[in-house]
């Protein structure tokens, strides 16, 4: 039980030991990984309904498939840029070109956060 | 630990590669950050490749029929081989980290080779079932 205790507190520690990150990894992947399966049966199971204009178009007209899809992406883009900053840690390289690397990942990320947000914000079914 | 730490500095990518231990495990976690890297590369292109949706429906449909030609249906597998192999995993990684999950690693690691292999088979099936049966068969 103390030991599980002492366990248990070395996430509250977060932001010393990385420990909440790692926590929100696992959160962040477990999401992901319902979300990617329900996507690929969506797209998947009846090929052609999933990738044509029209059923885009309705999915994209309904709140709650935008929401999923914002979400999707937002969590995508966390999980991927986090998991990313591991691995460039794990490399021992100068701290400025970590830092320069996982700096540059970030702002590719808010940028294409962007496109994204924008494709399913001005999104207008209507158009030819 | 898959990783052995040392105190010299390292000089290549490669000499970092050999000093993982070449344990079931060992070769997880590599496949699990070259899959990992893989799929966050992807998720930019998805993004970008479904910003014509803006550009309307006969932009939307010649792109998505690029989609369909044979070369990128084998990307298409593929991508659902890292994303299969990370999602098993990467589940595998979360069981493994809760409570006593650790004494499991090894048959969770088997657990998932196996239903991994079935489900992207199943994938190559499903994606290539007009060119293995002449038809459709879904």
């Amino acid at each position: 039980m103390d030991k599980e205790i002492k366990h248990l507190r070395t996430y509250a520690k977060g932001k010393k030991s990385g420990a909440s990150a790692w926590m929100w990894q696992r959160i962040t992947g477990l999401a992901l990984v319902v979300l990617t399966i329900g996507h690929y049966i969506m797209m998947h199971y009846e090929p052609k309904s999933g990738h044509d204009y029209g059923s885009t178009a309705s999915r994209l007209s309904d709140p709650v498939f935008k929401g999923m899809y914002l979400g999707f992406i937002t969590i995508g883009m966390y999980h991927g840029v986090q998991g990313c900053w591991n691995v460039i840690r794990d490399f021992k390289l100068k701290p400025w070109l970590s830092y320069t690397l996982f700096g540059t990942l970030v702002i590719l990320a808010f940028i294409f956060l962007g496109i994204g947000y924008n494709t399913v914000f001005t999104f207008d079914p209507l158009k030819p | 630990m898959a990783y052995i730490p040392n105190r010299e500095p390292i000089g290549s990518w490669s000499r970092i590669m050999m000093k993982y231990k070449r344990n079931g495990g060992s070769w997880a976690y590599l496949l699990h950050r070259i899959t990992g890297i893989g799929l966050t590369v992807y998720l930019f292109v998805h993004i970008w490749a479904l910003s014509s949706l803006t550009k309307g429906n006969a932009a939307f449909a010649a792109e998505m029929k690029t989609f369909t030609t044979p070369p990128f249906k084998v990307a298409e597998w593929l991508l659902g081989l890292l994303v299969m192999w990370h999602a098993f995993n990467g589940i595998r990684i979360a069981v493994v980290d809760l409570g006593n999950g650790a004494k499991y690693q090894k048959t969770l690691l088997k657990a998932v080779w196996t239903v991994g292999i079935a489900v992207v088979l199943l994938m190559f099936i499903l994606i290539f079932q007009t060119e293995l049966f002449g038809h459709p068969i879904l």
